[in-house]
């Protein structure tokens, strides 16, 4: 008999395996669908960044968007100053006559890695820190990083001259690594994101099930409860969100790098729900189904917008009350009640008790 | 002087038109502890609703408002059945399915009537600015003004003075004895979220002059709202008064004093703040949960 952990391993290998060798070999080599494809799998990894901070510590996070957003501006930034020499172009337009402080240290690329993961852990750790040491919860999380989600989208339009307002980042140039020069519709960039992916699910697992993240269901379930056993509730609440945050900037600058342009519509309420979704979708208290969840409902939006040009979004709309209403545990809850039913009714009481949704 | 006079009295238009969407939320919010985020689309329901109404049948904003009050009511009743009924035990997933039920809506209203910006007339009574000394008011907004206060009073009888409102008040304090003393939970929560869409929509009829009427509304409307309840207080109806009060003057001086986004800005950074400090709002009801 495995052991949950043991069936997490197995699954993120098939997936890997999947990802690496099935999927280039279904899509035929083909570089416009490889691209593609890419960029679901770089929303997976913000999708699965969001079930460590909700379905593990049951602290729903609408403000994802804006982490994923400092993540991608970072990168696009880079991206942009490679593109230009000396000054963007969209800072003429706006009359910026030298190129601000901030621009400044994006010349490097080792800094931009950095800053991509540092600044969204960075300030979401800060907007962590702010919540749980007053012990808020439940839906007042939820209430506060929606807010801080719009002001910080409002900011970033609002700052034409530094960020290039409501058209963002565009004409960036190539990233380079190490002199290689990435193409975004090649196989190795390709590999580059599946990668990516695979080793932020890795750490996903990882910290799901080592003793952190068995704290962090425990707070889930009853933060007092936890809090009268010694634990300090807020630090592990707080480190989660950054670790969650930092993940999120990772999904960011991938995205940007495929899609080769930055939006502020990346840090949009819409866009923010939409994380909530394929996580919801593909079950929350998994990270690997959570990011199989986004790969899901994003190739089904690409094929749905092919088909029902104008409808798609209405269908997409009623699966996810759908999968609300009557698969609360997503994807990963239907699978994990069928494995029970095969176990048989004996063992599967008290492996259960353990896994009860929170009751938030 | 005069600049201050006249966006104090825009603070206080849009006040009440934050005051009018938020009621209906606060009411869900309160009753259910439902965090409603298909509400502004009740209210383009509601707008558009108006817009039917003029455009087909040829009665203005005024005259349709009972019309529009009970076509969204009807479309709030059935949502509750159908969807929000199933989920009372799981507050943060009422956010999902609303939020999808939000979706639905929208698309449906794009694909039926299209995404370009309708126009409503405002009715033509009520044309024109009543002036005193430099401050000039629209008659439209002081009748905005006037009618959201009226509805305030008419919500707050109705929860204080009938005999539903006292059922509901039981309902909220204690659901199993409330239903042990034959009071149906079930049917009083319909009728709350049926009437709590019902001034959503009524809301969105009388902005129809004010704000351009696209299916996307509803979106930016709902999180101003949201704030509204939340800083008013769980289920206080003279918080949300006072809330939207303070947010659309807040917001109206914030965008003289600096500019309109960077006040828009400043205020959900106070509001932040205050969800901090204050959880349960400035006017806590005194609630056993």
């Amino acid at each position: 008999m495995l052991s949950k952990f043991q069936y997490d391993l197995v699954a993120l290998v098939i997936f890997a395996l999947v990802v690496a060798f099935g999927v280039p070999a279904v899509m035929n080599y083909d570089g416009f669908e490889l691209n593609t494809f890419a960029r679901y799998l770089a929303l997976a990894i913000v999708s699965m960044a969001l079930a460590l901070s909700w379905g593990t510590a049951g602290l729903l996070n609408l403000g994802q968007a804006a982490t994923f957003g400092m993540g991608s501006y970072a990168m696009a930034m880079h991206l942009k100053l490679r593109a230009s020499d000396g000054l963007p172009d969209f800072m003429g337009w706006n009359n910026v006559e030298t190129l601000p402080w901030m621009w400044v240290p994006f010349e490097s690329l080792a800094f931009t890695l950095l800053a991509g993961l540092l600044v969204p852990a960075f300030i979401g750790g800060l907007i962590a820190i702010f919540m749980f040491r007053a012990r808020v919860a439940g839906v007042f999380v939820a209430i506060i990083t929606l807010a801080f989600l719009v002001a910080f989208q409002l900011l970033f339009i609002n700052q034409q001259g530094l960020t290039g307002g409501q058209n963002g980042l565009t004409g960036l140039a190539q990233m380079s690594l190490f002199g290689w020069s990435v193409d975004t519709y090649s196989m190795g960039f390709y590999y580059l994101v599946a990668g990516c992916l695979v080793v932020a699910m890795a750490i996903g697992v990882y910290l799901t099930h080592c003793k952190f993240g068995l704290i962090l269901r425990a707070i889930r379930e009853d933060a007092d409860r936890a809090r009268f056993f010694g634990y300090n509730v807020a630090s592990y609440q707080t480190l989660i969100f950054c670790i969650s945050a930092a993940l999120a900037g990772w999904a960011g600058m991938l995205y940007t790098m495929v899609l080769e342009f930055a939006s502020p519509t990346y840090m949009g309420v819409s866009f923010s729900l939409a994380i909530v979704i394929w996580c919801a979708v593909g079950g929350r208290e998994s990270v690997i189904a959570a990011a199989f969840g986004a790969i899901v409902v994003n190739m089904l939006e690409g094929r749905l917008s092919d088909v029902f040009v104008e409808g798609w979004h209405l269908i997409l709309g009623v699966i996810f009350v759908l999968v609300v209403m009557f698969m609360p545990r997503g994807i990963y809850g239907l699978l994990s009640d069928g494995v029970q039913k095969l176990r048989g009714p004996g063992r599967s009481q008290d492996q259960r008790d353990g896994e009860t949704l929170p009751n938030l | 002087m005069d600049v201050i006079a006249n966006q104090l009295f825009a603070g206080l238009s849009m006040a009440s038109i934050l005051l009018m969407i938020a009621l209906g939320l606060a009411i869900i919010y309160g009753a259910m502890g439902v965090i409603n985020l298909a509400h502004g689309e009740f209210v383009m329901l509601g707008a558009y609703a108006a817009w039917a109404l003029q455009t087909y049948v040829g009665i203005g904003i005024l005259l349709a408002l009972p019309f529009v009050f009970i076509s969204v009511a009807v479309v709030g009743w059935i949502v509750e059945k159908v969807v929000v009924q199933n989920l009372y035990h799981r507050p943060l997933d009422t956010i999902l399915a609303t939020w999808g039920i939000g979706i639905i809506l929208q698309q449906t209203v794009r694909l039926g009537v299209g995404a370009e910006s309708r126009f409503v007339k405002g009715p033509d009574i009520l044309t024109g600015n009543t002036e005193i000394g430099p401050l000039i008011m629209s008659n439209y907004r002081l009748f905005v003004i006037v009618f959201s206060i009226a509805v305030l009073a008419a919500t707050w009888m109705l929860m204080t003075r009938t005999e539903f409102g006292m059922k509901l008040r039981a309902v909220i304090q204690n659901r199993g004895i409330s239903e042990c003393y034959g009071i149906e939970a079930k049917r009083i929560y319909s009728i709350t979220f049926a009437y709590g869409a019902g001034l959503a929509g009524i809301a969105g009829a009388l902005i129809t002059p004010l704000f351009s009427t696209i299916p996307t509304m509803g979106t930016g409307l709902v999180v101003d709202a949201f704030l509204v309840v939340i800083v008013g207080g769980l289920g206080s109806l003279i918080g949300s008064a006072a809330a939207s009060v303070l947010i659309g003057e807040a917001t109206a001086i914030f965008s003289i004093v600096i500019n309109d986004t960077l006040g828009r800005i400043a205020v959900l950074a106070g509001i932040i703040l205050l969800i901090r400090f204050r959880p349960r709002g400035l006017f806590p009801t005194e609630t056993r949960r």
